[in-house]
């Protein structure tokens, strides 16, 4: 009795214990730089996170079915540099390249998502050699540099803000796309059937089938809004970082590791779309802290790492002691 | 004679539940002591607590007379306490000698200890399962073993620690009844060989044959413990469940069953060479066989879990495809599993998503989770109708007993109105007066213009609730028995013998 009555509780504990740790990471900053609580710098701060936001949500459908998807670091890559190159730089070419971009991240979703439906390869690995191939084809495109440029109204996605908004004061076009896809994302887990399959796809693979749930199906759509995703944090960045051809690196680790921050289960059949958010918000906002403290890039990844075996192993252990 | 094993007044306590409540129990060398009790009635957490899992809040455990406390499972087995769980614990891909040996390996004289002796293990490892009566190729991998023959292994493994105190819990709850009668023999040498045995079993008539003393314990408390002569059936099961059970089986049905709703004709597929059978509407079909008779293949066929090579399948008097669960869901057929938790339950979903799930299948990806059919409102009526007992239905479906969870997902079939179900162990692992409610709805659904196909190794389960048997040898059909068989019938046709 007494664990059944503690499980919802534990579910709900799990939700905010991501929103908590973004409140706290994001106190820490204003105690460093008071102006963060101005509205426009967390307006600033909202648009300089959307991609990962953006990324960690779309990873979060591949998660809920007990998979991951290596390859979304390797799609806002090749996002980049396929835009780059696809428009060079002319203001017309910019939304047919935006529209070919989209049916180049479904058509890697659904390479990803029959390779490991049909082929039964594990998705750690199916994603890992589209990851691989995907990097080697935006590198032998681009000639291994950054070639080409971003049109104007390309970048401006990412880098255009209204200025004297009332309320928020600045308003960047990135925090409207930010709103306007997790609006979309959350619906598809939580708006509509699809997500509770995701969920019995990820707890049960198994049970799931001979319950009459059309399991490969479930798993290609999962993959295919992963890229979509991907190819959406693609543009944003593009927008404002300008083209490289290490845009995406690491964000794949960044992404899975926001999601289960935010109480996801790693091997699938729990969480919602808030742990993504406020898993990506709150590693984000560790990010800028550890600029603003000055410690180096490199010190980066490592407190990310220590972070995920931290936020992994409480998960583990919150199941333990359910159990 | 000091008893092997002493418990006195054992407590433990969860928050919220009292899971034992001053519970004693003894054991001495050369006995089998039986415990029964429902589900929850507490003999698991009082095993854990022998095996070292849990620490017991109050009471003491003593072996051989001596006070024992351990704060590890590998104490417990230091002691000579082997503890035969239900989920076999061997690691499928080593071979039979490698799992006997796990954590105790033989190593050749000198070379620092880091040379394994094989040889050796070899040897003792024949041994051992000579003396369980296993002829098994040690060498084997453990993943081509029956769930009998791996159980076997997993006794030879306690054999070889010089376990004097061997718990077995649910031993034969997977195995067929030959199988079970083996394991039951088996059980006999051990005690003779002054092994102190304890038996835990929902299956009475094994309990009534091989049990020297018996104790109840109903929601973590002693009933009695009684020596053999004075526990009788009945008074078990009416200690077990505080009540005396009537009406155990529905009666049988006073309608003639109706048109044909199932029929296979000539299917083939891989161990069945070739079968043919019908099912009407009102009907509840059995099927009976050993091990591997082919009733399991039967089952997985009848799930969508096994492609056929030939033959046609109809279903409500349409074509039905078999080997695809998804399209003979859509044709009107529930497949309700014995692995439950394995095959039927997303246990981490809560009992509404469980019970929505094949509805969820249907009806389209975009149709909202929450409205319709899928209101909680619905999902509940459903549930309640089912007498699924939850604090409430939002709950995670794993924390239910195994009763509730089988109602649950009748319940998940029922909603989407199936022609046929097919029930394959359909009370396994569960208690008494779950059972007896499960077979009651089994009979009503059947009533409301169902087939019913009952696939299952519990024989008077089996006779009392079909009005057809039909008893499976070799991958197919043996004979088929009209309502009420007896068992030697049924077992006459298992075993290839003509009646």
């Amino acid at each position: 009795m007494s664990d059944a009555m503690s499980k919802p509780r534990a579910a709900r504990i799990a939700i905010n214990a991501g929103l908590l740790l973004f409140l706290c990471l994001y106190a820490l900053i204003v105690l460093i730089q008071p102006n963060y609580l101005e509205p426009g710098l967390f307006m600033n701060f909202l648009r300089r996170a959307a991609p990962l936001v953006i990324l960690a949500a779309g990873q979060l459908y591949v998660i809920l079915t007990g998979g991951f998807d290596l390859s979304v670091g390797a799609v806002v890559t090749f996002t980049v540099t396929a835009a780059a190159l696809l428009t060079n730089g002319d203001p017309d070419a910019t939304w047919p390249v935006i529209a070919l971009l989209y049916l180049m991240g479904a058509g890697i979703g659904l390479f990803n998502g029959l390779v490991v439906a049909f082929l039964k390869v594990p998705s750690i690995i199916a994603t890992l050699g589209t990851m691989l191939w995907l990097n080697g084809l935006a590198l032998a495109w681009s000639g291994g540099a950054a070639r080409g440029d971003l049109p104007e109204n390309f970048r401006n996605l990412g880098r255009f803000q209204w200025r004297d908004v009332a309320l928020v004061g600045t308003l960047p076009m990135a925090v409207l796309v930010l709103v306007a896809v997790l609006a979309l994302l959350w619906w598809g887990v939580h708006g509509i059937g699809y997500g509770r399959r995701a969920l019995a796809v990820g707890d049960n693979p198994r049970a799931a089938e001979l319950a009459g749930i059309p399991v490969g199906r479930t798993r290609i759509t999962a993959f295919v809004i992963s890229a979509l995703a991907a190819v959406t944090a693609g543009i944003l960045l593009g927008g404002f970082s300008g083209v490289s051809v290490n845009a995406g690196v690491g964000l794949e680790l960044q992404s899975i590791a926001a999601c289960v921050i935010g109480g996801a289960m790693l091997l699938g059949g729990r969480g919602t779309i808030w742990c993504a958010v406020w898993g990506a918000l709150s590693l984000f906002a560790l990010f800028t802290l550890l600029n603003l403290l000055g410690l180096p890039q490199a010190l980066r990844d490592s407190i990310q790492g220590l972070i995920l075996i931290v936020a992994v192993g409480l998960t583990a252990w919150r199941s333990r002691a359910r159990n | 004679m000091t008893p092997a094993l002493d418990m006195r007044g054992i407590c433990k306590a969860f928050p919220g539940v009292k899971a034992l409540d001053d519970v004693s129990f003894d054991c001495r060398p050369g006995e089998v002591h039986a415990i029964c009790g429902e589900n929850g009635a507490g003999k698991s957490t009082l095993m854990k607590v022998l095996g070292g899992s849990y620490r017991p809040d109050a009471g003491e455990i003593r072996i051989d007379g001596a006070a024992m406390r351990f704060a590890h499972p590998r104490a417990a087995a230091m002691a000579g306490i082997a503890i035969i769980h239900q989920e076999l614990s061997l690691l499928p891909h080593r071979s039979v000698t490698e799992n006997i040996f796990m954590g105790h390996e033989l190593v050749r004289p000198g070379f620092a200890g880091l040379l394994l002796d094989r040889g050796a293990m070899r040897a003792r490892a024949r041994v051992l399962l000579d003396r369980v009566g296993a002829q098994i190729d040690p060498d084997r991998s453990v993943a081509g073993l029956s769930i009998a023959q791996q159980q076997l292994v997993e006794i030879a493994k306690a054999l070889l620690l010089d376990a004097r105190i061997l718990v077995l819990d649910e031993p034969t709850a997977a195995l067929d009844d030959r199988d079970a009668r083996q394991l039951l023999d088996l059980i006999r040498i051990l005690r003779g060989q002054g092994v102190a045995l304890v038996y835990i079993s929902h299956r009475m008539p094994e309990v009534a044959a091989i049990a020297d003393r018996v104790t109840v314990l109903k929601d973590g408390r002693l009933i009695w413990t009684r020596p053999q002569a004075e526990a009788t059936i009945p008074a078990i099961v009416s200690a077990m469940v505080g009540r005396d059970l009537k009406d155990f089986y529905p009666a049988a049905p006073t309608a003639a069953p109706g048109e044909t709703v199932l029929e296979l004709d000539a299917v083939q597929a891989e161990g069945l060479p070739e079968i043919s059978l019908t099912l009407r509407r009102g009907e509840i079909l059995g099927v009976a066989g050993l091990e591997d008779s082919g009733k399991g293949q039967l089952a997985r066929l009848l799930a969508g879990d096994l492609r056929p090579a030939g033959g046609t399948a109809r279903l409500a008097g349409r074509p039905m495809p078999l080997g695809n669960p998804r399209r003979m869901i859509a044709a009107g057929l529930g497949y309700l599993p014995a692995d439950r938790k394995r095959e039927g339950l997303v246990l981490r979903q809560s009992v509404r998503d469980n019970a929505a799930l094949a509805l969820r299948a249907m009806r389209p990806a975009w149709a909202r989770p929450a409205a319709g059919v899928f209101a909680p409102a619905m999902l509940d009526a459903g549930l309640k109708r089912m007498d699924v007992r939850a604090a409430h239905f939002g709950q995670e479906i794993g924390a239910l007993s195994g009763g509730n969870q089988q109602k649950a997902i009748i319940a998940r079939w029922l909603a989407l109105d199936p022609a046929v179900l097919l029930f394959v162990e359909p009370t396994r692992g569960i208690d008494i007066a779950a059972k007896a409610a499960i077979y009651q709805t089994m009979r009503e659904v059947a009533d409301q213009g169902r087939g019913i196909v009952v696939v299952s190794s519990d024989l008077p389960e089996l006779i009392g609730i079909s009005d057809r048997v039909l008893v499976m040898h070799r991958g197919t059909i043996a004979g088929v028995l009209p309502r009420d068989p007896r068992e030697e019938e049924i077992m006459q046709l298992s075993l290839g013998v003509s009646v």
